[in-house]
Parts: C-alpha cells; sequence; structure tokens
C-alpha cells in the first residue's frame, strides 16, 4: 500500500520549534524550521541529522514550505540553509518573505550581539538564505516539480500565515502552521475547501484552551490603560512592526473618541512607515472591514494617534506609546523604557512571547532590578502588564477545520504527550478518521489508497461482459487483462491486443514430465491400463484414448513410451501447456503413485 | 463588577461541579449523544487571592474529557476520590466515572448503578459524601431514595417510604442525615441509621399548585454545620421561602423574586447559598440573568424582593433568543465569585461589587 510518512523534528510534544518531515509519493518535503526560543544551544535548532549525517540536504528534499514569520516556524532556516547546506527552494507567501529578515536579523542581533553567542548564522546568511525563497499567492497551484505542487490557504493568526496544500499525483498532505479561525479586527478566519486530502497536520497546542472572550481581554487592557492615563502616568506598548499593532491602535483610538479623552497616544514613526508599507502590499491579507476602512482613508491616520518624536518622552503628563521593537531589547523601546521605568505610576504593557535574555523576559519574569550597559543599575518601578491576543485554533476551531477539509486522517502536532487522547477521541468519533500524534523524531505512517485511473479496451469490455452475468455497479470486478504504461497513460487491454501492439508474438509454454512405472507389458497396454484408471479415478473430467495410444485428459497429453534400457519399466511422458499447470501436476503426482494392479 | 471573564464552551453544560484541587466540571446535555464531560482546570485568576486583571493565563484549560451518550442533568464529585457519577435522562440509574488525570485525559465510565424498577423514571438527583465511605444519595421519587457506596456499587440504606411523589433536590446534612424535597415542596429529613422513613420536617409552602419547588444548594466545605444553615427553597413563580430546621415548622423568612411573569418553566432553577458570605443566595434560571439577593433584611411576608446584584452578561452574549442561565455556582473561597452558564454554551465567571459599596 503506498504510504505518507510524517516525522516531526520539532513540535511533535514539544512547543518551541515547528519542524516536519513529510515523504509524499517519493517526494520529501519539510514544513517549517523553527527555532525553539527556550534553548541557548544545540537544542534550539531541530535535529537535522535525522535527514542525513553529513552533507548537504539539497538532494534528500525537493522543497522547503514556511507557514508564518514567528520565530518558531522560521528561526532555523538560515542556519539550515546555510549552515547545515541547502540549496532547494524555500517557499512561503509574498508577506511572509517580507517580514522574516527582519524578524531574523532582529533575533540574531539579540542573541549574537547582546548575549555574545558565536555559533549563530550572520546577517549574511540571512540574506543568501531569502534569496533562495519562492513567494506564493494565495489558492495559486505551484508546481515545484513535474509531480509535486503545492497550494497555499489563508490562515488568519497572522499577516501572511497559510495553510499549505501538498500534493503529488492524487496523495495530498495539508499543513495547517498556526491558524486562527475566528476573525480578529485585522484578520479573516482561516479557510480551506473541500480539498479531501489523505493527511491533515494541524497544530493542537491551544485544543485544550478554553479562551476567555476577546472583549473581555480588550476590556481589561483598555481599563489598565485608562486607568494609568487617569493618574497621571504614562503607558509604553512596545510592538513588532506589524498586526497586533493595528489592532491595539483601532482599539484605543475608538476608546478615546467614546470616552472623549485627552490624553496623547503616540505611536513611532519608523512603525508608521514600515507598517504602511506592509499594509499597502499586503492588503488582500487583511479582512474585509481594514480593508474597506483602508480605502476610504490611510491605516495610520487616527483622530487621536500621532507620530512619535524622540522628545515627547520627557513631556510631562499621561501618554500612551508604542514603540519598536517588541522585546525591549534595543532601540526606541528600550530607550523610553528606561526614561520611565522609575516612575510606579507608568506602566508597560508587553504584547507576547519575549525570548530569554531581553529585557522584556526579564520584567516579565519578575525582575525589578535590571543590569544595563555600564553595570548601570535601574530599578523598575513602573507596572509591569503582559497580554496576549494571538490567536490559537482551540478544539472548537480544529474541529471546524477538519470539517471543511475532509480529511482521510489527522495528525496532531502539539505540546504535550498524553494530554491529547480526549481530542483524538473526539476527532476520531465525531469524523470516523484515524488520529495520529507522533513525538520528536517519530515517524507515523499513513496508508492511502490512491485510485488510479486506468483506460479499458472496448474489446476486453466485451468480452469480459459476454462471459459473466452483468457486474453490479458498487462491488468490484476481477477482470484479466495487461496493463500498458506507455507516455502518461495507463491501458488495459486483452493479451492479444497488448502483444500486437507491442509487436511481440506470443510464445506457448509446454511442460513435460516423465513418470516411470513398472510395467513389463507393451506399450500400448501400458497406455490402456493408464486410461482406464484415469477414466475411473476422473470421472469430472474429459478422457480420451486416441487411435495413437496416446491419452488425453482435457488438453493434457500422456504417452507411454518404453525404456530405453529397462524393458520393465516404462515411462510416460504428460505434456501439458502453461495454463493447464494445476492439472498438469495433479496428474504427475497421481500417475507417480502408480497404477492398480488389477487391469481391464 | 470587579472582574468578568467570559468563555464560550462548544456545548451548553447545566452544571458546574467543583471537584478535586479547584477543577470545575461541566457536561453536555444534548439529545443526540455526543455529550462531553470536562474537567476544567481554572485560569491562574481565579486561584489567587489578588485580582489580576491582565495575568498571561487567563483561559480554562480543558484538563480532561469524557464521552456521555446520555444527556448529563446532574454530576457531583465524589469527595476524597477521583470519581465522578452523573445521571440524565432517560431513566433513574447513575453512571459513575473515573477521572484519572495523571495517565491521561479521558476521564472513562467505570459503571452504572442501576435502580429496580428504575426504567422510565425521571432522571435521579443525586448528592454525594465520603464520610465512612464514598456514598451517592440519589433517587427521582421519594420512595426511590438510597445510598449507594459508589466504588462496590453496593446499596446501603433505602428509605422506606411510600410515597410517589417526584424529588426535585436531595442533600446530605451530615453523614447520617438526609434532606429531600418534594417538587410540591415538602420538606421531609431522614437519619440513615433509623428504620422508619422519611419524616415530614416542613409542609409545602402555601403556594398555588403546580409549582415546582427546588432545594438551595450549598457548596460549603463539609463540616461547617450545615444543618445550622436555613434550607431555601424556590418555586417556578419565584416564591423563596426559608426555613431553619431547628425551628421547624415555621417559616424563617419569605420573600420574592424579580422574575418576568412570562416563566421560562423550571427546566434550569437553580438556588445556592453563597458560602462565604452569610445570607447570601443567588437565583437563576428565569431568563438570562443571575440575581443574587442578601437574605438577612428579609421577613415572612413574601413580598418581592431586591437583589443586590443582577449578572446580565449572559443575556447580552449574542444574536437570536436571549439564552437562558442552566445554573450557577459559587467559588468555594472568593467571597463574590460566581459562575454561571446559560443555554447558548456560554460560561461566565464574574466577581461582583454591591452597587451601594457596602461590600
Amino acid at each position: 500500500m503506498p504510504e505518507i510518512k510524517v516525522t516531526p523534528l520539532g513540535a511533535g510534544q514539544d512547543v518551541g520549534r515547528s519542524c516536519i518531515l513529510v515523504s509524499i509519493a517519493g517526494k520529501n518535503v519539510m514544513l517549517d524550521c523553527g527555532m525553539h526560543m527556550g534553548y541557548n544551544d544545540d537544542r534550539r535548532f531541530p535535529d537535522f541529522s535525522y535527514i542525513t549525517q553529513n552533507g548537504r540536504l539539497t538532494d534528500f528534499l525537493d522543497c522547503v514550505i514556511i507557514s508564518h514569520f514567528h520565530l518558531d516556524h522560521c528561526g532555523a532556516l538560515p542556519y539550515f540553509s546555510e549552515m547545515v547546506g541547502y540549496d532547494g527552494p524555500i517557499y512561503m507567501t509574498h508577506p511572509t518573505k517580507a517580514i522574516c529578515p527582519i524578524l531574523l536579523e532582529d533575533y540574531r542581533k539579540i542573541t549574537v550581539d547582546k548575549k555574545g553567542e558565536t555559533n549563530f548564522f550572520t546577517s549574511q546568511m540571512i540574506k543568501d538564505c531569502m534569496k533562495k525563497v519562492v513567494a506564493v499567492h494565495l489558492h495559486q497551484t505551484v508546481q515545484v516539480d513535474e509531480e509535486l505542487e503545492i497550494k497555499a490557504y489563508y490562515a488568519g493568526h497572522v499577516l501572511g500565515a497559510a495553510m499549505f496544500q501538498i500534493k503529488v499525483g492524487c496523495e495530498s498532505v495539508v499543513y495547517t502552521g498556526d491558524y486562527n479561525m475566528t476573525p480578529d479586527r485585522h484578520l479573516g478566519a482561516a479557510w480551506v475547501d473541500k480539498c479531501r486530502p489523505d493527511l491533515l497536520i494541524t497544530e493542537s497546542t491551544y485544543a485544550t484552551t478554553i479562551r476567555d472572550s476577546k472583549r473581555c481581554r480588550e476590556r481589561d487592557f483598555l481599563k489598565k490603560v485608562h486607568e494609568t492615563v487617569e493618574r497621571g502616568g504614562k503607558v509604553l506598548i512596545p510592538v513588532f512592526a506589524l498586526g497586533r499593532a493595528q489592532e491595539l491602535c483601532i482599539l484605543l483610538e475608538t476608546f478615546w473618541e467614546r470616552m472623549n479623552l485627552k490624553a496623547p497616544i503616540y505611536f513611532s514613526t519608523g512603525l508608521t512607515e514600515k507598517a504602511n508599507h506592509y499594509y499597502k502590499l499586503f492588503i488582500t491579507w487583511t479582512n474585509q472591514k481594514i480593508r474597506k476602512t483602508f480605502v476610504q482613508r490611510n491605516m495610520f491616520e487616527f483622530k487621536h494617534i500621532k507620530a512619535f518624536d524622540r522628545a515627547f518622552a520627557d513631556n510631562p503628563g499621561p501618554m500612551v506609546v508604542f514603540a519598536t521593537p517588541g522585546m525591549l531589547h534595543a532601540g526606541q523601546s528600550l530607550q523610553i523604557f528606561r526614561k520611565w521605568a522609575g516612575n510606579e505610576k507608568n506602566m508597560v504593557i508587553m504584547p507576547g512571547y519575549c525570548v530569554q535574555g531581553t529585557v522584556g523576559h526579564k520584567i516579565l519574569s519578575g525582575q525589578r532590578k535590571l543590569e544595563m550597559e555600564g553595570r548601570q543599575i535601574l530599578e523598575v518601578k513602573m507596572q509591569v502588564e503582559y497580554m496576549s491576543f494571538s490567536a490559537h485554533a482551540d478544539a472548537k476551531g480544529i474541529m471546524q477545520l477538519i470539517r471543511q477539509a475532509e480529511p482521510r486522517n489527522v495528525l496532531l502536532v502539539h505540546g504535550e504527550a498524553k494530554k491529547m487522547e480526549f481530542l483524538k477521541q473526539k476527532i476520531e468519533q465525531e469524523f470516523h478518521v484515524s488520529c495520529y500524534m507522533p513525538a520528536n523524531g517519530e515517524t507515523t505512517t499513513i496508508l492511502t489508497n490512491p485510485s488510479i485511473p486506468v483506460d479499458i479496451s472496448l474489446g476486453l469490455l466485451k468480452r469480459e461482459a459476454a462471459i459473466g452475468p452483468v457486474p453490479d455497479a458498487k462491488k468490484p470486478k476481477l477482470m484479466h487483462g495487461t496493463l500498458l504504461m506507455k507516455d502518461n497513460s495507463f491501458r488495459l487491454v486483452s493479451p492479444e491486443q497488448a502483444l500486437k501492439e507491442l509487436g511481440l508474438a506470443e510464445h506457448q509454454l509446454r511442460f513435460t514430465c516423465r513418470v516411470h512405472i513398472q510395467d513389463p507389458r507393451k506399450e500400448h497396454e501400458t497406455g490402456l491400463r493408464v486410461y482406464n484408471h484415469l477414466k475411473g479415478v476422473l470421472k469430472d473430467y474429459s478422457v480420451q484414448h486416441l487411435p495413437d495410444g496416446s491419452i488425453t485428459v482435457e488438453s493434457i497429453l500422456i504417452q507411454a513410451t518404453a525404456h530405453s534400457e529397462d524393458q520393465g519399466t516404462k515411462v510416460l511422458l504428460v505434456s501439458w501447456t502453461y495454463q493447464d499447470e494445476e492439472l498438469g501436476s495433479y496428474l504427475t503426482s497421481l500417475l507417480k503413485k502408480g497404477l492398480p494392479q488389477s487391469t481391464a | 463588577y470587579r472582574d468578568l471573564h467570559t468563555f464560550e464552551l462548544q456545548a451548553p453544560t447545566r452544571v458546574i461541579e467543583w471537584a478535586r484541587g479547584s477543577r470545575v466540571c461541566v457536561a453536555g446535555y444534548g439529545e443526540c449523544g455526543g455529550n462531553e464531560i470536562l474537567q476544567l482546570l481554572p485560569p491562574p485568576t481565579l486561584q489567587a487571592k489578588e485580582a489580576q486583571g491582565l495575568c498571561p493565563e487567563r483561559d480554562f484549560k480543558v484538563e480532561c474529557g469524557g464521552f456521555s451518550k446520555r444527556p448529563v442533568y446532574s454530576l457531583k464529585h465524589v469527595p476524597d476520590t477521583s470519581l465522578l457519577v452523573t445521571s440524565g435522562p432517560p431513566d433513574s440509574s447513575l453512571q459513575v466515572w473515573q477521572v484519572s488525570a495523571e495517565d491521561s485525559d479521558v476521564i472513562k465510565p467505570l459503571s452504572t448503578i442501576t435502580t429496580e424498577n428504575g426504567t422510565g423514571e425521571p432522571w435521579a438527583k443525586i448528592a454525594t459524601i465520603s464520610a465512612r465511605a464514598p456514598w451517592v444519595l440519589h433517587g427521582s421519587r421519594l420512595n426511590s431514595v438510597q445510598i449507594t457506596e459508589v466504588e462496590l456499587g453496593k446499596n446501603v440504606y433505602t428509605a422506606a417510604s411510600q410515597d410517589s411523589e417526584e424529588l426535585s433536590g436531595l442533600a446530605f446534612l451530615d453523614c447520617n442525615t438526609l434532606l429531600l424535597c418534594s417538587s410540591t415542596g415538602r420538606l421531609l429529613l431522614t437519619d440513615v441509621r433509623q428504620p422508619q422513613g422519611p419524616v415530614g420536617a416542613v409542609p409545602a409552602p402555601p403556594a398555588p399548585c403546580g409549582e415546582h419547588w427546588f432545594l438551595g444548594t450549598c457548596c460549603g466545605e463539609q463540616g461547617s454545620e450545615p444543618s445550622s444553615w436555613p434550607v431555601a427553597r424556590l418555586s417556578s413563580r419565584g416564591l423563596l421561602t426559608l426555613t431553619d430546621l431547628r425551628k421547624t415548622p415555621e417559616c424563617l423568612a419569605s420573600a420574592k423574586a424579580r422574575v418576568p411573569s412570562a416563566g421560562a418553566g423550571a427546566e434550569f432553577l437553580c438556588v445556592s447559598w453563597a458560602p462565604a458570605l452569610e445570607g447570601c443566595l443567588a437565583v437563576s434560571g428565569f431568563d438570562g440573568t443571575v440575581h443574587v439577593y442578601d437574605t438577612q433584611s428579609w421577613d415572612c411576608s413574601g413580598r418581592e424582593a431586591e437583589p443586590v446584584f443582577v449578572h446580565k452578561g449572559h443575556a447580552f452574549s449574542g444574536t437570536g433568543d436571549p439564552p437562558l442561565v442552566t445554573v450557577h455556582t459559587w467559588h468555594p473561597q472568593k467571597p463574590r465569585t460566581v459562575l454561571s452558564a446559560a443555554t447558548d454554551g456560554s460560561l461566565h465567571v464574574w466577581d461582583w461589587v454591591e452597587p451601594c459599596g457596602k461590600c
């Protein structure tokens, strides 16, 4: 049976880095190439030695697909392509291609410059890696080679995130990456058509979560900001260039309008330009609402949100500032943080995951005394809050996606080993499909049942129809024919036609076996004995005694001859064609048992 | 509110029960099978002492789940064990489940406790206790009240009664005393050590016939002398009566809850005492709201009482017909925290503040 093999190199029972190898119909595809953010050593990269112990990986992989720009899905890409070695195509969506290098460079700066690591990829490596990237559009079928094709679907979650369908012939796999089934303020919900893949690989880390409603989170966020501003404090919100920042801006703008608040909100300039630029480029990736508002006015022309100037940080009074980078590890957000950290009226709201080693991570872990450059100690008296709006599919979302795609099998990549049994049973019960949950390094084999379309010749059909009753449309019917594979077509024809088409002559195979029996009489008497014996035993067969002394059983010929040296022994020559093999060997063993003593 | 969290379950629940280690259990009640029993781990915000608005972990986690073919109308955790008992139509039998969160996350069906002549009977009301052994008190009518030892399924006690009136609630007052409430509002007491049947303690309150009465529950810690608490009864038209069992049969207090006149039926009526706020009880099931009343100011007149707080969250949840609140329960430790669920699958956790600032 043909099979699809899946091996997670990361993200099988381990949250942190996604990297999945899929082997389908002889093609090898790597899905995502993420970095584990929690480790500082080699464990942060997936274990590529699984593919090959040494040497470059170009020959072993047909392509690499990256689902979105989060570092736990693309963080190890430069290491993989430049340090381990891979020169084949890397596929991702246009926004991902644009944003990936920025995040990778950011991450590289923190790791190398701040933490002083040496075995890490360089800026040049990032650039070289991105040169190998082929950007794809949504719902565009991309031919990787003659047999392998891929197609991207909208996944929600972050700008540019996609789910990919990988297809070879009639076997296909859909990989979801991270996705979200409920739309949010700036992104739509994931969507896939009823593509009925053999396998759906989906993340299930958040399957066990029942999320607090967005309204409550937003309400709490606004409450915190409001409280701080009311008491005259300043709120710093470090953000990445894109995504959540827009959502929060829209949220604050609406709130400020409704509550008639006067405190200024600032957005650092670098951010505005970049964000604007990307949104213009990728407007089709945001949801309907944003698109409509963008058409009417510029994304960043908010009434209450203005461009930031670094001098403003020293202004007295309340304000809210969005600044990059998101983990407070460098640049403007860190500068502002240092200015405001000492005042307990102020607040910093961290919008998401912070890598170990960054100031963001430290303050979220509870550290309140930070060592800055030049051995300066910074005391953090400002309030530190964390809020995560990042959207992943929960159990309900996963079931929805499965319902949409109708896969034949489901494979879960997720965080915790044994805690997925309930979800597995839920999926199996509701959809009657098999559900797998491999661990890192564990290979799961999925058997597929592809249908291979074959043209059958009319002559063969007619012949088969003539033999038996009209076949039942629902029952499989066994037919005999010859399969001709020529060019790209499969045809089923009768053997004679096949021979003719191929210009081959038909050969007949004939077997002859010698059976020795003790019989001193003459040959024709022996022959008669044989005839009578066989006639008596083989009542259902046509046994004939021919004028020349030979005996036929159906189409098998038996002749009795004298042994050349021994008069007392007769040799029976039993001869049959290949088609009569069964009867022939039966006769032979029957005759070998000897003839009965009495004869007619 | 001091705090409000809203969640959406995949299927609506009509049970919210506290289980070991501050877990919460909910279960589906759909007619067509495939109901899930979920044991949820509440977010740290619910477990912490101080409210933390933007705490990173704000979500419930599904710790374990099981599948029930029957709709689950009642679910109780058996104290000091990892067992759950559920009941639901079409008969009065009970299902026992094993929760083993360490090995796997599946709640496995363990056994069934059947009752004699149980088929076709209404679904059983259940109460659990683990004094001498894990016991479940169950029954659907006054004449079918019994206590079964959960692990062995052995019958330990049967209340001798000829009365076939339907039960609407039952409870352990302590490890020997049972309190039964019939659907007409009669309260009966019985001692498991005595051979005689339940003794009528309090007659049904004066009220038009046809009303269904429900027993107020209390989720306080075992051994906090529940027998000293007044017993609350709620009628399907909103009448609340409080009775002190030591001073029966006179009524201690009585009031009328503010309910919409067009009654939505008595399917989900629920009344419960706040474990940490003396005299406070909550009422739900008439519409999409949960009312909190302070009974200390009540007298026996049966006048309409003003709630000290009304949770309206469920009514604003979504589009379409406003949902009905199916069940509510108080947090055992946090005095003003209440969990409530509604027919649209929503699950709310709210921490209320008395509007006049009297908290």
